[in-house]
């Protein structure tokens, strides 16, 4: 197993860490929240210029079929720049469910993610209740079971429930399925805006259109595994983002005489937090040469934890500056705290890692 | 059309850089070292001209071992192959002897273009280009802001402090370029990958027939007797406005001739 970088995968994310440091990803995301994707898509572009937007794209829809790790290392700096948009969406699991699919679902949109035409996203209850910025998505997906309008209806959207399959048209009944139904794909229909505590993720309820497939639990599970991993990934990168940013901020600020980083309550604050990043990136390499659900879990708790460590700290070690939408650290901030919910919640991939130890098989949802 | 394009490993400017106590040479062991920012558009600008017109581009290095590094780089962004110069006996060359050492290697090379740089960021004399085209015998169009290839014929605009002047020339010849030439393409997953199979070979003095007592410290045409650091800056002047604080900065900008 190796966990280590290559020489060109550490190329590759320095390259996107220049590109994405000249390309004002402050003011793409400033106004991606306020509705305007325009400058964000540029940003996209770009990526997808480099590369990123075809990684997980096989070769033969014009991608560039490249290897978990390598997504990883992506992911990862999309992360430390906070970038709008659906980034394991469309990097991840996404591509990942269409090729899974194959035929004219692939057909259909994979070229056009590859190359950056589109932006994808997706809902998938329980772990995705709503789609994020399915405004902005050339492809919008929906992976559910028929049952499970009784998820939606959990999370809180009685009118996508009773837009499934299956569903009795009365608004808010639990329809009555068996509990092991097959897992659907749609295409998505675009419902309505929900809020999210992260501005530039913009939510959106998802129904049902067109069917895609009928019974693709282990393409859906596999897809989401990725956007998992990926989601892993955009958490490291904040971590080390909002680090690197408490750490500047440590030394220029002065205070009692002395900049702040030179008290010991600051360095061990700051120490802790680069212990719990560099400690989670072992099990997020592993878990992209592995992507065993136990190993993707276990990275998924390991880098939302290190994350929201990180937040917390940078949070305090700014003081009040860091509250203020100028100064920008609540870019970082408010993604740490969406994404830890999002791709399932840490309890949701503690129960995994636990299922798998007590060896129980457990299904992604 | 075949092209070369030259590249240097200079420290980073945006980093801190300092020179050697021992020779007074650049420090590049403690230094963070990059491509020469205004060689990146002297590769992008082949890259394009290529896309263009065909051939084939040549990336070109005189540097230590570590220069490898920034040769992987510049390939990484889609030229084919590349020739690093490398020998102990280079070390503290002056341009001079710099630009012995690349006419040599260039005569192992055919190239109907050469591309570089108008500068470097840790030298900045500018002066290779010139030096090169005439060694090779072959025309020099310098600092251009704009270069255009019709058939054989070259023709750039002279970035000057005044405007731009049109300059032409025949191929071969050596082209140096500003940074307001182009855009300089970030480089690819694809092209990443792929620079790590790419041919770079070494080339020694011993390859170029060039004596090393021709280069290097002792065979510098001009010699750093020493130097020092740039003094801290000082606190500055401050004007407290009492009614007058106009007046007193019309002054002091009067005083440093900028008014």
């Amino acid at each position: 197993m190796k966990l280590t970088l290559s020489d060109e995968q550490a190329r590759f994310g320095a390259t996107l860490h220049d590109l994405l440091d000249a390309a004002d990803v402050p003011a793409a995301s400033r106004a991606w929240a306020a509705g305007d994707a325009v400058p964000g898509c540029a940003v996209w572009r770009r990526l997808a210029d480099a590369g990123v937007t075809a990684l997980a794209v096989p070769e033969k829809w014009g991608g560039l079929e490249a290897s978990p790790a390598d997504l990883v290392v992506a992911c990862e700096e999309l992360g430390h720049h906070a970038l709008p948009g659906p980034a394991m969406e469309t990097v991840a699991a996404v591509p990942a469910l269409l090729a899974a699919l194959g035929g004219a679902a692939a057909e259909r949109w994979l070229p056009a993610l590859a190359s950056g035409e589109a932006l994808a996203t997706l809902a998938a209850p329980p772990w995705l209740p709503y789609a994020v910025d399915a405004d902005t998505a050339g492809v919008s997906l929906l992976a559910a079971r028929p049952a499970g309008a009784a998820d939606l209806l959990a999370s809180g959207s009685p009118t996508a429930a009773a837009r499934l399959p299956g569903a009795t048209g009365a608004t808010g009944a639990i329809v009555a399925r068996p509990a092991r139904a097959a897992v659907g794909v749609w295409v998505g229909v675009v419902g309505e805006a929900v809020a999210s505590v992260d501005p530039t993720r913009r939510l959106f309820e998802l129904g049902p259109g067109e069917m895609l497939a009928d019974d693709a639990g282990g393409a859906v599970g596999r897809a989401l595994d990725l956007g998992a991993l990926a989601c892993a990934a955009h958490l490291l990168g904040a971590g080390r983002a909002m680090l690197e940013t408490a750490v500047e901020y440590a030394k220029q600020r002065v205070q009692f005489g002395q900049p702040i980083g030179r008290f010991q309550a600051i360095k061990h604050a700051l120490a802790d937090v680069a212990v719990g990043l560099e400690f989670a990136r072992p099990l997020l390499y592993a878990a992209a040469v592995t992507l065993t659900p136990r190993d993707v879990s276990a990275a998924k708790v390991a880098c939302a934890s290190a994350a929201h460590r990180a937040a917390r700290a940078a949070l305090q070690v700014h003081g009040a500056i860091g509250y203020t939408e100028e100064y920008g650290l609540g870019r970082w901030l408010t993604r740490v705290r969406a994404l830890m919910a999002a791709w399932g919640t840490s309890s949701d991939h503690r129960a995994r890692v636990l299922a798998t130890l007590t060896a129980q098989a457990e299904p992604w949802s | 059309m075949n092209i070369v394009v030259l590249v240097k490993q200079v420290p980073d400017s945006g980093a801190e850089r300092n020179l050697r106590t021992d020779d007074n040479t650049v420090d590049r062991g403690s230094a963070s070292n990059v491509i020469n920012e205004m060689d990146e558009y002297a590769i992008e600008e082949a890259l394009r001209i290529q896309e263009a017109h065909g051939g084939e581009v040549t990336i070109l290095t005189m540097g230590p071992s570590g220069a490898a590094e920034s040769i992987r780089k510049a390939l990484s962004m889609g030229p084919d192959k590349a020739v690093h110069v490398v020998d102990d006996a280079l070390h503290g060359s002056c341009a001079l002897a710099t630009s012995k050492v690349l006419a040599a290697a260039l005569g192992t090379l055919n190239a109907d273009l050469v591309l570089c740089g108008a500068e470097s960021t840790d030298g900045r004399v500018q002066v290779l280009p010139h030096m090169l085209a005439e060694r090779l015998g072959v025309a020099a169009l310098t600092g251009a802001r704009k270069l255009t290839i019709d058939g054989s014929a070259l023709t750039i605009e002279r970035q000057t402090d005044e405007g731009y002047e049109v300059v032409t020339a025949q191929t071969p010849a050596v082209v140096s370029v500003w940074d307001t030439i182009n855009e300089p393409r970030y480089p690819s997953f694809k092209g990443i990958m792929a620079a790590k199979k790419k041919p770079v070979q070494a080339l020694s003095l011993g390859d170029l027939g060039v004596a090393p007592s021709e280069v290097g410290l002792d065979g510098a045409s001009s010699a750093v007797v020493e130097h020092s650091k740039r003094p801290p800056r000082s606190g500055g002047q401050k004007v407290t406005d009492e009614g007058e604080g106009g007046v007193k900065l019309v002054e002091f900008l009067a005083t440093e001739k900028f008014v």
